[in-house]
């Protein structure tokens, strides 16, 4: 069973413009998928839909076999978000910040368990954070409280973990760090992570373990449509055209990503499951 | 001191009951404090406490509220109708703004706008019709008092209001404490991660209606929300720690409507101006002792 399968999905705002249309793919298990494409193209929005957020769509979505809601309600997603929507006054600590990731397991009326404060140490842990556990999440650098809010999203014992845009604002050595992790993360606990973002390099590059960026499995191309779902490697200047609707000659001075001679057609031909309406 | 001769005179079961209600709306109110400052809902609050008088007017043009003697309280009976009413106008204007600015294309901050201006309107056309066609023997409650609270209004029954508003509102936010701090924190991770977050708003909206309904008597409409930001927004300058900054809160709330209470004994001046006068001072002084925080 996939870990996420949408068929045939279309979704459109209400008066809008469709934001999605006739969206296919499946992500296996244990798989790291980048999704990536313009401002507008539609990613936010199927990560919200995957996470259970919105509904009115047209076509099926699975969250491990579930509905996206029901998914939500048993905690089945970790979701990191973008970073600047945590109220940083809060005064509260990055290990009572972690544990509120585990809300599920408070009870209304008595203290919090014990299990919950274990599980937000191995959380914290886990992403590299311990040592500053008990300071105010005010104080905190960027990448510091990037690992917490990781934290925060694995203490629900996800199954897939979405991050959504985590590089907003991060300096290189703290995207190195930021791939490390995810690498990590994606080797030792066998998360399936999607990893919506519009900076193709960061997340694509370093499929063979060495390079720079998280090193996806796949990567999914959106702008409204799917226009590319297969390994990084296959990614030609004619895909990204399509995608962004300009000229990214640039971007092909990657270190890991191997730009072939082939059409976008081609490689949707050799891709695993990829679907598109073109 | 003139305090001594109110509280230990010969009619001082009368000025009790006022201290009472004082205290148990300083506790009520730093209790949601923290989290009105945290979430920037002071205007929400202020837009509530206005529309409050709207609500005045409607339950003085129902028979509730009207004040018939200068001793002060109207019984049981009339003030839980008169929080009943008014309480009613408020939370409806809570859940309003909280409808309005849910729908795209219309903010938070125009919703209360609206709602505010509609419902003083309101309440100052209400107020009027009463005073020109009220009774006789009854009389309309003083625009001043309705705006500014006054302790000769405040009886037994408005402090038992009061404390009863304290117990629930803690009660309340003890329970749903492990959804409301997610959602506080960071609102868009916790709707991700399952927390009914408008379930959560709305508790926090309707707890922010009562306890300014509550308020106002002694406070008054248009310093009500006062004691909802000013406890908060002091005791988050001493302390990085949530469950110190919520009994800090509680302290400089109660330090606040006593000293208030003292000025306003000793001056014969309306209370509400004198508890957010002392809450305003104390907060200057707290201006000085950062909590190390960013």
């Amino acid at each position: 069973m996939p870990a996420i399968l949408i068929d045939n999905l279309s979704f459109a705002y209400p008066g809008g413009e469709p934001v999605l249309q006739g969206v296919s793919l499946a992500v296996e298990q244990g798989e790291m998928l980048a999704i990536v494409g313009p401002n507008g193209g539609g990613k936010t929005t199927l990560l919200r839909i995957i996470l259970g957020l919105l509904g009115g769509y047209s076509g099926r979505v699975e969250v491990c076999g579930l509905p996206p809601r029901e998914a939500q309600r048993r905690g089945l997603v970790g979701y990191v978000a973008q970073r600047q929507s945590a109220e940083l006054a809060f005064p509260i600590s990055a290990r009572q910040a972690v544990a509120m990731g585990a809300w599920r397991m408070l009870s209304a009326w008595r203290r919090e368990p014990r299990e919950v404060h274990t599980l937000a140490a191995e959380c914290l842990e886990r992403v590299g954070a311990t040592a500053f556990a008990d300071e105010p999440v005010g104080r905190l650098s960027g990448g510091q409280l990037q690992r917490v809010v990781i934290a925060r999203a694995l203490a629900s014992r996800p199954k897939i973990l979405a991050l959504d845009e985590p590089l907003t604002g991060v300096d290189a050595p703290g995207q190195k760090q930021f791939a490390r992790l995810i690498r990590t993360l994606h080797r030792d606990l066998g998360l399936t992570i999607l990893m919506v973002s519009h900076d193709l390099r960061a997340v694509a590059t370093g499929v063979g373990g060495g390079g720079t960026g998280a090193g996806c499995d796949r990567v999914a191309c959106l702008r409204r449509t799917l226009h590319f779902h297969a390994a990084p490697h296959g990614i030609t200047p004619q895909v990204l055209a399509e995608v962004f609707q300009h000229d990214l000659a640039d971007m092909f001075d990657l270190p890991d990503v191997h730009v072939h001679a082939h059409s976008a057609e081609e490689c949707r031909r050799d891709g695993n499951g990829a679907k598109s309406e073109k | 001191m003139k305090t001594f001769d109110f509280l230990f005179g010969d009619d001082a079961a009368m000025w009790w009951a006022p201290v009472a209600a004082g205290l148990g709306i300083a506790v009520q109110c730093a209790l949601l404090s923290v989290l009105t400052v945290l979430k920037r809902l002071s205007f929400v609050g202020q837009g509530v406490s206005h529309a409050a008088f709207g609500g005045v007017g409607l339950a003085v043009v129902l028979g509730f509220g009207a004040v018939d003697s200068l001793e002060g309280g109207q019984g049981a009976v009339g003030a839980a109708g008169y929080l009943l009413i008014v309480g009613g106008f408020c939370v409806t204007t809570a859940m309003l703004i909280a409808w309005l600015s849910d729908r795209r294309g219309v903010s938070a901050d125009t919703a209360i706008g609206i709602l505010l201006v509609a419902a003083m309107a309101l309440g100052a056309l209400l107020l009027h019709l009463h005073r020109l066609h009220a009774p006789p023997g009854v009389r309309t409650p003083n625009v001043e008092e309705v705006l500014f609270g006054s302790l000769t209004v405040v009886g037994w029954a408005d402090a038992a209001a009061a404390w009863g508003c304290a117990a629930a509102v803690g009660l309340v936010l003890w329970g749903t404490r492990r959804g409301l701090l997610f959602w506080a924190f960071d609102e868009s991770a916790a709707e991700a991660a399952g927390v009914p977050t408008r379930r959560v708003r709305l508790v926090l909206m309707t707890l922010l209606a009562l306890v300014i309904v509550v308020s106002m008597r002694l406070a008054g409409v248009v310093l009500a929300t006062a004691l909802l930001v000013l406890p908060g927004a002091a005791a988050l300058r001493l302390s990085h720690r949530l469950a110190r900054v919520m009994m800090l809160s509680v302290v400089v709330s109660v330090l606040g409507v006593a000293m208030g209470l003292v000025a306003s004994f000793e001056w014969n001046l309306p209370p509400g101006p004198c508890i957010v006068t002392v809450l305003a001072g104390l907060f200057l002084v707290t201006m000085g002792a950062g909590r190390g925080g960013k």
